[in-house]
């Protein structure tokens, strides 16, 4: 017999679950949406039933929020946020609304908007126009857009992409959307933290969205589409003796741990290569590669720690450079999710769960009183930038700041 | 009248005996079932839950066949909610003799099963979890069957229609004069009280006890305990029922029921006295997963709930004591003719599928007792909560929108499941989060369905009967059964006794989940809430 | 990365032995694959026969008052334990018979409290007990799901509103000299139970809910503040996937999250815990200790595993990994000259360091002796 019942096997281990309740004492929905039944409902126990009835599946799971901290929570090792996700890919009928594909489809919306980028920003930030979206689309007027850049990072790395090739070493970037359309000057740190390393940085061949926002608003046949793209691209660059950097967590946490998990695409080529850019950076430092500072630095770092920077653990390493740049007075920010959850924030039936769940993080940052927070996710600087005032950068983008300019 | 008079009295509160007592109350007797512990607490409780095609027995018993498949579609008809229609394959794996498919075709549609061969390849794509290395597949009209709803469905039609029901009242002798059976003397279990009944008719239907009640009348009738360990793995591997193309033998069969799927079955003869102690051994265990796994290799890396036995009542088809001839029949008794003792039949033998037939031919034999001429309603007349319609379009029936719990309620309760939208928000709280059973549904079976205690509770709700098993939920029903009987010193012997019930069915098979879990449960029972 | 010590595990012993290290200048990390067993810790540290100042100490400087009381807590069945050493706010009694008469105060709808039983025990032991529900419409949005009425969630609403609280009971109190409450109160400190008691004109006692259980989530959130304060690294919802080990002594670890980026340390502490936590995990044939391998004190027939009777001792919760008397664990008989194996992954194989609670302290510390 020995053969049989060695260790025991169910998808996303939704039977190790000894229904200890202590993920619902973590997920952040449940603080402030009692509509939510909570990861242990919708996770391991919903798992049973939806496989006695398809019947019920719970549309209330829309709810959850894919900040996986049910399961940084969980003692027994159950997938639990993603047992919710493959649920609702599964399960959930019915098209995305038209509000919910214009929100995931980030690729498309930079695309459009970038030609017209000052006059889309400038939209936007209109009165009118959130009313217009709000009543319209359902998408909270409260709600800040992020900024289009007339410029994207893709075009800038196509004016310097000779003197990046120069370099001994390179790397690769996968740069995410944000980066791309709204936010190149991360890149451009990114690319100066690289170099100051020694490193060169190119452009994978034209990687597309990673598709987070489509895998949790119902697109995942999309999601898919983009992923086994992407996943070939990624291919191409490890073949080529290369590591590919990410600067966005989320970015990094979807194409190591989603694409496998919820949309069955198989990562284990690429998945060793791909890392954050704060660890690359870290562990570049501690094999005795050697940075120069500013003498002249000085800067109060509140580090926040993104929801999926916590499930990749890797919340360590952004913590560690932070805390090595001479200048920097550093706090480490309670662990506490910041409410936006990428496009789920922006929707008018959770902004006010998602300025909820925020609240205490935002108090923190206003007691702590920094000069700039720290995060490595775009949406978390989206968030806390519009609910607290204060400014949110990039650790990479901290260090490019602190790095003594050799000219 | 005497309140103590009746036209029949039904001995034995398992399926036989409900059915019996339901069959009786619609004929217009006024009945009384009397049971020694809970319902479905003999075989009816302790078997696969599998709503026989009947295809098992087409090669070896084509009466028996026949019976199963008629019994099949009437069941399908009349206990909808407690039935799943599910599907059955037989599938051929390399070390059988594919030539058997043949036969046990042919012999299938010849009882009036209809049987369908199909391509392997077909076959794993209707059940995926099924051996890949299958040769061959037959499709049948298996399904699966919920004995305990089943049984408790057929009580409540038979109290609705004036039947009464005393449970944990153990007969202690028979009120005979002369050659005729008058009464039964009673001893109630939980009071110690004691009570006479009468009646001109009483039936043994007392599953492998019968043999016990039947000397107690003065007759002998030859009985076989044969006992059988089935395992229950914590989800539904598979949605149709998995069987194998071969002469039947040791755990063939993998049912899928509600949650979970059941493998099974063994078969060991076992001495009386053990009747009431059967457990399950080691070997028992290792047989059940090795051969499950042959129909569904995932079973070997699946978490395994529980390990439970139960008791076939077989019967020697004649009078041999030395039980030569044992049947799997439907043996139905007269002792007046067979032994000169009158008011006094025994219905026994059979199966869980076949029990309308059995309550059928013992209310036939009780209604010529009496002389009374009516025929038989049960096969048409739908039981209560059974619904036509699938459960969600009753569920949309009772609540527009029904929530994940009225949703659960409704597939365990059927159409009965209105009483509950009289809940209000203190109702809808979950006692029993694994299976979704709420207070609501806890506090209507415990008004309707005669519940003494947490295991009577869980035969009806499927408290206790998830992943947990009991961890969390026996607690709070517990509170709530100490509420409504205001006994609490009585609730915590209750609440001790269902987790060392529980426990039994979990160490058998305690290592890897099973172990984690049952640490987990000690820890909150033993340092936290201080049982 | 490199630490002077690594621990595996973050449970009580692990954040025993991680905050005395930091506190004694060593760069630790603890591993941790989820939340602990804190989570269902009732208030009382069983099998702390003292009161060692150290043990005090550790705990006041995380902001955890602690008292010694050598008697009985009350269950939530309403049954009584042996207790010595509790939070703040869990009472400890020198007999049962602590009250002439309590007032067993429950809030509405909320099933993971059993007032029926807690008053019946206590009525047991001759307290004579009435027992009365609040109705607070501030909970009524909690009973929208109907599964999460739990005890964390209520605290979170009730510590905000909790002088309204002690007013509903104020009304209530008849002439009792002992009110007894469902712990749902104090998720970020023991000041508002401690609050609460010098509100009620009577003598409050908080009794453990169903988990998770609150003052156990508070226990373990000070605790591990008190370690990050102290600069230790957490790395929360990671698991130790392998380790490397050379002639008895261990290099370094691999973690699930950190891949190719090992751990190394010049010692190590294994507090994985027992079955339920996964440091020591079981097959139909064997029970095993998963990272290491270690040699594990255990009856090879599985039939002596159990008992039947579930409320019985059961003998599978003696199993444990084997040590030197320095609590270096073994493979194969060979101790592994820097790992320390402590906490409940030792079972009762070291009957001299107690059990339960304070199990994990003494041998925590006796490690943390060991190392430096």
């Amino acid at each position: 017999m020995s053969q049989y019942q060695e260790h025991t096997e169910s998808v996303h281990n939704f039977e190790e679950c000894m229904k200890c309740t202590v993920c619902t004492a973590y997920c952040p929905v449940l603080q402030v949406n009692p509509l939510y039944p909570g990861p242990k409902q919708a996770g391991p126990d919903g798992e049973r039933l939806r496989l006695k009835d398809p019947y019920f599946f719970n549309y209330a799971l829309k709810y959850c929020m894919n900040c996986k901290r049910c399961e940084v929570a969980c003692p027994s090792g159950v997938n639990v946020a993603d047992l919710i996700q493959a649920a609702r890919i599964k399960y959930e009928q019915g098209k995305p609304k038209w509000r919910d594909r214009m929100l995931a489809s980030t690729d498309f919306m930079g695309k459009m908007a970038r030609p017209v980028a000052h006059l889309a920003n400038w939209t936007t930030s209109l009165r009118l126009t959130k009313s217009i979206l709000d009543a319209g689309f359902a998408i909270d007027k409260r709600r800040s857009f992020p900024k289009y850049s007339m410029r994207t990072f893709e075009q800038w790395m196509g004016h310097h992409h000779k003197e990046q090739a120069a370099f001994p070493e390179q790397v690769a970037f996968f740069h995410g959307c944000y980066v791309n359309y709204n936010y190149p000057e991360l890149g451009r740190d990114l690319v100066k933290v690289m170099n100051a390393l020694g490193v060169g940085v190119q452009l994978l061949d034209k990687e597309k969205c990673c598709g987070i926002a489509m895998i949790t608003n119902g697109m995942s046949r999309q999601a898919e589409k983009n992923a086994l793209h992407n996943v070939e691209v990624l291919k191409k660059a490890v073949e080529g003796g290369l590591k590919i950097v990410a600067t966005s967590s989320t970015c990094t946490l979807t194409i190591r741990e989603e694409y496998p998990h919820l949309l069955g695409v198989d990562v284990s080529e690429v998945k060793d290569s791909l890392m954050h850019a704060c660890r690359f950076v870290f562990e570049r430092l501690e094999k005795g590669a050697v940075l120069e500072f500013r003498d002249d630095f000085h800067l109060k770092v509140a580090y926040h720690t993104p929801c999926h920077m916590e499930k990749l653990g890797w919340g360590v390493f952004s913590e560690r450079i932070l805390r090595m740049i001479p200048g920097v007075e550093f706090t480490l920010l309670d662990s506490a999710c910041c409410g936006i959850a990428g496009t789920y924030g922006f929707k008018k039936e959770n902004y006010e769960a998602s300025q909820k769940i925020g609240a205490k993080l935002f108090e923190q940052i206003n007691t702590v009183n920094p000069d700039v927070v720290a995060c490595d996710c775009e949406t978390c600087k989206w968030q806390i930038e519009m609910s607290t005032g204060y400014k949110v950068m990039h650790p990479i983008s901290i260090l490019a700041q602190a790095l003594k300019d050799n000219d | 009248m005497n309140p103590n008079e009746f036209d029949v009295i039904i001995i034995g509160g398992g399926i036989t005996g409900a059915g019996t007592q339901r069959d009786c109350a619609m004929r217009g007797l006024r009945t009384l079932l009397i049971e020694r512990s809970d319902i479905a607490t003999g075989a009816t409780g302790r078997n696969h839950g599998l709503l026989h095609s009947g295809a098992r027995y087409a090669v070896n018993d084509a009466e028996s066949a026949e019976e199963c498949i008629r019994e099949n579609m009437i069941l399908r008809r009349i206990a909808a909610h407690c039935v799943s229609e599910t599907d059955g394959l037989f599938i051929t794996l390399p070390e059988d003799d594919l030539a058997y498919q043949q036969t046990f075709v042919e012999r299938c549609r010849a009882a009036g099963i209809g049987a369908e061969i199909i391509d392997p390849a077909l076959a794993r794509r209707m059940e995926p979890s099924v051996n890949p290395d299958l040769i061959g597949a037959v499709k049948v009209p298996d399904g699966s069957v919920d004995p305990f709803r089943l049984c408790a469905a057929n009580m409540l039609d038979a109290k609705l229609r004036g039947g009464q029901v005393r449970l944990y009242t153990e007969v202690t002798g028979f009120i005979r004069e002369g050659d005729t059976i008058k009464g039964v003397h009673t001893r109630n279990l939980q009071t110690g009280e004691t009570e006479d009944y009468y009646a001109p008719v009483t039936v043994n239907a007392a599953g492998i006890w019968g043999q016990r009640i039947a000397e107690m009348a003065g007759v002998r009738i030859g009985m076989f305990p044969a006992k059988g360990a089935l395992l229950i793995f914590a989800h539904r591997v598979n949605n149709v029922v998995i069987n194998r193309c071969r002469k039947p033998a040791n755990a063939d069969i993998l049912v899928p029921g509600d949650t979970v799927c059941i493998i099974g079955t063994t078969s060991t003869r076992i001495p009386f006295e053990e009747c009431d102690s059967v457990a399950v051994t080691p070997d028992e265990v290792n047989l059940l997963i090795t051969e499950g796994a042959k129909l569904a290799p995932s079973l070997s890396s699946t978490r395994i709930l529980r390990a439970y036995a139960g008791v076939r009542p077989l019967v020697s088809a004649d009078d041999d004591p030395s039980g030569r001839n044992i049947s799997r029949g439907i043996v139905c008794l007269d002792h007046e003719s067979r032994d000169g003792l009158k008011g006094f039949i025994s219905i026994t033998g059979g199966k869980l599928m076949t029990y309308r037939l059995m309550a059928e031919m013992a209310t036939d034999a009780v209604c010529r007792k009496l002389g009374i001429d009516k025929a038989c309603e049960t096969a048409e007349t739908p039981l209560p909560g059974s619904d036509e319609r699938s459960f969600e379009a009753v569920a949309k029936s009772i609540w527009e929108a029904p929530s994940t719990v009225q949703k659960a309620a409704t597939f365990r309760m059927g159409t009965r499941a209105s009483r509950l939208k009289e809940n209000d928000r203190y109702d809808d709280a979950l006692v029993c989060e694994c299976e979704e059973v709420s207070v609501g549904e806890i506090n209507a079976a415990i008004e309707r369905l005669d519940v003494s205690n947490l295991t009577d509770l869980r035969r009806r709700t499927r408290v206790g009967m998830g992943t947990c098993q009991g961890e969390f939920c026996a607690c709070r029903a517990a509170g709530l059964l100490a509420g409504s009987h205001g006994c609490v010193e009585r609730e915590r012997a209750d609440l001790a006794d269902f987790l060392t019930e529980r426990w039994k069915g979990n160490f058998p098979i305690g290592w890897g989940d099973t172990l984690r879990e049952a640490e987990y449960t000690q820890w909150v029972y033993k340092y936290v809430l201080g049982i | 990365m490199r630490f002077d010590t690594i621990i595996i595990g973050g449970g009580l012993a692990g954040l025993t032995a991680g905050i005395s290290l930091q506190k004694a200048g060593q760069s630790t990390a603890i591993v941790s694959a989820g939340q602990n067993s804190l989570h269902f810790f009732s208030g009382t540290f069983e099998s702390m026969l003292g009161m060692p100042p150290r043990v005090v100490d550790l705990f006041a400087e995380a902001g955890i008052h602690l008292h010694y009381t050598p008697g009985v807590r009350l269950m939530s069945l309403g049954t009584f334990g042996k207790a010595f050493l509790a939070l703040e706010d869990t009472d400890l009694f020198p007999t049962e018979k602590f009250a002439r008469k309590a007032l067993v105060v429950n809030f509405a709808g909320f099933n993971d409290f059993f007032s029926s039983f807690l008053a019946q025990g206590l009525e047991k032991q001759g307290i004579a007990c009435r027992v009365r529900l609040i109705h607070l419409p501030e909970l009524d949005p909690l009973r929208q799901s109907p599964s999460e009425m739990r005890s964390v969630h209520m605290a979170r609403i009730l510590d905000g509103i909790w002088e309204k609280v002690v007013q509903e009971v104020r009304v209530l109190i008849k002439d009792e000299d002992a009110v007894i409450l469902p712990q749902v109160f104090g998720l970020q400190g023991a000041d508002i139970p401690m609050k609460i008691r010098q509100a009620i004109p009577a003598r409050v006692v908080f009794a453990a809910t169903m988990p998770p259980s609150v003052p156990g989530i508070r226990t373990q959130m000070m605790l591990h503040r008190r370690y990050e304060i102290l600069g230790g690294t957490y790395l929360m919802g990671d698991e130790v996937a392998r380790a490397h080990v050379h002639d008895s002594v261990v290099h370094s670890v691999a973690t699930k999250n950190m891949d190719q980026h090992f751990l190394t340390g010049d010692h190590f502490i294994l507090a994985t815990g027992r079955f339920f936590a996964k440091g020591l995990a079981s097959t139909p044939e064997k029970v095993y200790e998963p990272i290491f391998g270690l040699d594990v004190d255990y009856s090879p027939d599985r039939n002596t595993w159990y008992d039947a009777d579930f409320l019985k001792y059961q003998p599978y919760m003696r199993f444990g990994v084997k040590t030197d008397p320095q609590l270096h664990p073994m493979v194969g008989g060979e101790p592994l000259k820097n790992l320390y194996a402590v906490g409940s992954i030792l079972g009762m194989t070291r009957p001299d360091l107690g059990s339960g609670a304070g199990l994990a302290i003494n041998s925590a510390f006796t490690a943390v002796d060991n190392i430096l």
